[in-house]
């Protein structure tokens, strides 16, 4: 039963791929999309009962020896494959960095994979453990992913249509989408971690292809840019590989994550987990690492979705918080809290100049992980639940809100903000979605706003940390604000249109919203069940306590005394209900008693949204409302270039320490 | 939660906007005298409320009663968490929730100028919610919780711990209050090149509602001044008395600024000041 699940996350997303990329035809894609969604659905359903019927929370699945050689090896066969076709694509495009990274990488694996020169390879037994920080990725990568790639189906067809392209690409498209479900799985499942850079590999190679998937000039410069950052992160993973080796005498995950014990180190380890934190960063887009995603905004939507918001940045933090554990406490856990923190607080500051949707959206995602890396930093339990519980409402909320922006796209024809006043009139059911996916990234009673909570109440021993946080949490309300402001800016009009969208998107953006409404209402059994279970399996030496009771969380000190908490979330919810529902059965508004705003002059004509009026020189002039964006004190130019210069002292500093450490 | 608490619930919900509407009222005589007016009877912002409460429904969305009611609510669950001694950091995130509907609302409706002025309340929040989140970690620092009722088991009164955290609250106090040099967003007097600002478009029921929730809000932020001298609990409200009557004195005394103006000296002045305190006391 265990090994049928393993084989079918990890195969069946693969075999997916290569199916729709035989077949052609799109209803045979469509079929294939709807079965592999539904079979990886099951999937994810019966790893959840399976661990949480296991009696010590994890899963292992033992490789015997021979059996270990022959994966290994076929592992080590891609990889070989994997760098040339990257050194391939550097070529091709006439970019040199790319081909040096790739070099890079190949000659330090080469010479510790192929021919041992650092010594015996510590191939760990246990080549797949699933606990349950592997379970949440599991969920958000089997459930969400599918729900995406599903939506793709309408999307790219919609997509296409629009670029006149004579012979479909749909089928390399969804191949690569499989294939990264794939990869994303066993990146998750596996406990080896030279295999786990194989994985992670793949997932570069991925979002490479995915960015210059239309092929045009600038997707083809980002995807390049995507791919060549992303190397930097890859040469970094391996070197740390090599180092994790020599050191701890195996290559198992579990083995580093349990450690470092405070400072405790063994030979080259720091420098290690140092250089894996560095790969996170590159993988997540922290600061100064964040330009690819935001250049990977020219991909189609679906792919923003999957890759750069909801699973694929995943990555990064993941590893990070895998490993946090054996730097909790220590100089390293305060920088790399540092260095979240700081991109929280930057990242949130330049999101408020963008006007581009998908750009605030880009940066919001890049802040949101870097709050996940700082509270990885910060290393109390309780920060690390709430960098877990973060990684689940963000993928959840930001995957809808790609793909809300996505529908309103071809909805409008735009992606500028400014373009989204009198949504509401024009599309009513992706707005409401979409104004509901924007609460829930900032306000009552949903997780992300939670988590925030629980992050400040945490961070207060390190004040810069909590300084940043701060910041970031008082910009980020700035242009969430902003944006909700515009798209429910509506004047009266008479009547509703009624929106057609295709059924896969419909179904998509529906079953995204109701899992983002039950994962915040059901904060307390989610934290419960899966999340708390995983912090006690740390090994960290904090002894505060996040305690989920009810329907309320309270937060507790060394000495088991409530610092911190409420009562209930079921309030939250009832107001919210009340300031719909009141309006709503009480005070319905005749037409007669609907006025046209006031515009200080008369009104050029009965028009009740008011667009014209007879300015003081008696000439009719039209109304013009905007957003402040900033421009001056947030715009990115401005900011960008000292935030990568501080951003890259800190990896330096981080670099510098471990080193010293 | 016990029958006791729902009481205690019941009576600050009751008497909350009588309190605040009596302090407007005071507010209002204290202005006028400052500016030898004779001013109004200091009944004068019931009568107000009641004859808008009176007023046919006029509006220019169907949408705009959420917000107001949001607004409201949000800012009745802070009044209710504060005198049931809950989480402070929870607080101050539902009154910002409170804030931000009636920026939604503002911003819903294609005027100009209820437009600009949700635009400068986003200002203002951003200018002053990171001092309200600062405050919360000095108490922390200097109680050991977040949660009120760790400032009532405190011996030593916050205010000795935390004077720069409370000056800098202070500060903030006048953004909160939309009080001179801080009214852009709307004002109080009709000097404005807003119109209103903010509250424009709204009107009748309406208006009245935002009005109860400026005396709620009111009435919190009194209720925080005097948890910094918490125990006995009369010096606290004696304390946050004179700095009421302080804030108006500087509304009367201040011209307006820019928003520019404002958020500079509440990130450099504010934060600044309530970071040393904060700092001073991670040192000892």
């Amino acid at each position: 039963m265990d090994w049928y699940l393993l084989l079918s996350a990890i195969l069946l997303p693969a075999l997916s791929a290569v199916l729709c990329f035989i077949v052609k035809n799109q209803k045979a894609r469509i079929a294939i999309v709807s079965i592999s969604t539904l079979i990886l659905f099951a999937v994810a359903y019966g790893f959840i009962v399976l661990l949480l019927n296991s009696p010590d929370g994890r899963i292992v699945y033992h490789f015997n020896e021979s059996t270990l050689e022959v994966v290994s090896w076929i592992i080590k066969g891609f990889d070989l494959i994997l760098f040339s076709y990257i050194a391939y694509v550097g070529i091709k495009h006439k970019k040199a960095i790319v081909v040096v990274l790739c070099v890079l990488q190949f000659i330090p694996w080469a010479l510790f994979e192929v021919f041992g020169v650092f010594g015996k390879v510590f191939e760990p037994e246990q080549a797949f453990v699933i606990d349950y920080l592997s379970l949440i990725m599991i969920m958000l990568v089997s459930i969400i992913g599918p729900i995406i790639t599903f939506f793709a189906l309408g999307y790219m067809k919609e997509h296409e249509h629009h670029l006149k392209l004579t012979v479909s690409r749909q089928p390399r498209f969804f191949m690569i989408l499989f294939i990264f479900l794939s990869a994303m799985n066993a990146l998750v499942m596996t406990d080896n971690l030279s295999w786990m850079y194989f994985f992670w590999e793949i997932t570069t190679l991925c979002s490479f292809l995915l960015i210059s998937h239309d092929g045009t000039e600038i997707a083809i410069k980002n995807g390049l840019r995507a791919l060549w950052i992303n190397s930097v992160g890859g040469v970094a993973f391996i070197f740390a590989i090599i180092l994790v080796n020599s050191s701890l005498d195996t290559l198992s995950i579990q083995a580093i994550s349990e450690s470092g014990m405070q400072g405790a180190f063994t030979g080259m380890l720091p420098i290690a987990l140092g250089l894996l934190c560095i790969a996170g960063f590159t993988k997540s887009a922290q600061f100064p690492f964040q330009s690819w995603l935001l250049g990977a905004m020219v991909a189609p939507t679906p792919v923003s979705a999957l890759l750069h918001s909801s699973t694929m940045v995943k990555a990064g933090v993941y590893l990070v918080v895998r490993i946090s554990p054996a730097f909790s406490g220590t100089i390293l856990g305060q920088l790399v809290a540092i260095s979240g923190g700081f991109t929280f607080a930057v990242a949130s500051a330049i999101a408020i100049s963008q006007s581009n949707g998908k750009k605030v959206l880009a940066y919001s995602t890049i802040a949101n992980l870097g709050l996940v890396i700082c509270c990885a930093g910060i290393g109390t339990r309780i920060s690390i639940a709430a960098a877990i519980l973060l990684m689940i409402f963000h993928a959840v909320s930001k995957g809808l809100l790609f793909l809300c922006v996505g529908t309103i796209e071809q909805g409008i024809g735009s992606r500028d903000i400014e373009d989204m006043q009198g949504l509401f009139k024009l599309m009513p059911f992706t707005t409401v979605i979409t104004v509901i996916g924007m609460i829930s990234m900032m306000l009552p009673p949903f997780g992300v706003l939670i988590t925030k909570f629980m992050a400040i109440e945490t961070a207060v021993d390190q004040p810069l940390v909590l300084l940043l946080i701060i910041l970031g949490s008082a910009l980020t309300v700035v242009f969430w604000g902003k944006w909700i402001g515009i798209i429910l800016t509506m004047s009266y009009k008479p009547k509703f249109h009624i929106e057609k969208l295709t059924f896969s998107m419909e179904a998509a953006l529906s079953m995204l919203i109701i899992f983002v409404m039950i994962a915040s209402i059901g904060i307390v059994p989610l934290y419960n069940v899966f999340v708390k279970p995983q912090v006690l399996a740390f090994a960290l030496t904090d002894k505060g306590a996040l305690f989920g009771e009810g329907m309320g969380i309270w937060l507790h000190n060394m000495d088991n005394a409530v610092y911190g908490g409420f009562a209930s979330i079921i309030f939250f919810i009832l107001v919210l209900l009340l300031m719909v529902a009141i309006p709503f059965f009480a005070h319905r508004l005749k037409p007669t008693r609907l006025k046209p705003p006031y515009l200080c002059g008369g009104n050029a004509s009965d028009d009740m949204r008011g667009l014209e009026f007879i300015s003081p020189g008696d000439k009719t002039e039209n109304v013009v409302v905007r957003n402040y964006y900033m421009q001056g004190v947030f715009g990115e130019e401005k900011l960008t270039t000292g935030a990568n210069i501080i951003a890259g002292a800190i990896v330096l500093i981080i670099l510098g320490v471990v080193i010293g450490l | 939660m016990s029958i006791n608490n729902i009481l205690i619930a019941v009576i600050a919900i009751i008497a909350a906007p009588i309190i605040g509407g009596l302090l407007t009222g005071i507010d209002r005589k204290i202005t006028a005298r400052m500016q030898n007016r004779q001013g109004p009877p200091i009944l004068q912002p019931f009568y107000d409320f009641f004859k808008l409460i009176g007023k046919q429904d006029i509006a220019v969305n169907q949408t705009q009663m959420v917000y107001v009611l949001g607004h409201l609510l949000f800012a009745i669950g802070a009044l209710v968490m504060l005198v049931l001694q809950q989480d402070l950091l929870m607080i101050m995130f539902i009154l910002a929730f409170s804030g931000i509907a009636l920026i939604m609302g503002a911003s819903s409706i294609r005027s100009p100028y209820s437009k600009i002025g949700a635009q400068r309340e986003i200002m203002s929040m951003m200018a002053y919610e990171p001092v309200l989140l600062l405050m919360v970690v000095g108490v922390y620092k200097a109680t050991g919780s977040f949660m009120i009722s760790g400032i009532f088991e405190h011996e030593k009164p916050l205010l000795f711990s935390l004077p720069l955290v409370f000056l800098s609250f202070l500060f903030i106090l006048t953004i909160k209050l939309r009080k001179s040099p801080f009214d852009f967003a709307t004002s109080h007097h009709g000097h404005q090149e807003l119109i209103k600002g903010l509250t424009t478009e709204f009107s009748g029921t309406q208006l009245a509602l935002i009005e109860l929730t400026d005396w709620i809000d009111l009435v919190l932020f009194m209720g925080l001044i005097s948890l910094f001298f918490a125990k006995p609990i009369w010096v606290g409200i004696l304390i946050a008395l004179v700095c009421y009557f302080l804030e108006i004195l500087i509304d009367n005394i201040s011209a307006r600024m820019t928003w520019q103006w404002m958020v500079k000296t509440t990130w450099v002045a504010g934060i600044g000041v309530a970071l040393v305190n904060i700092i001073w006391m991670y040192l000892i």
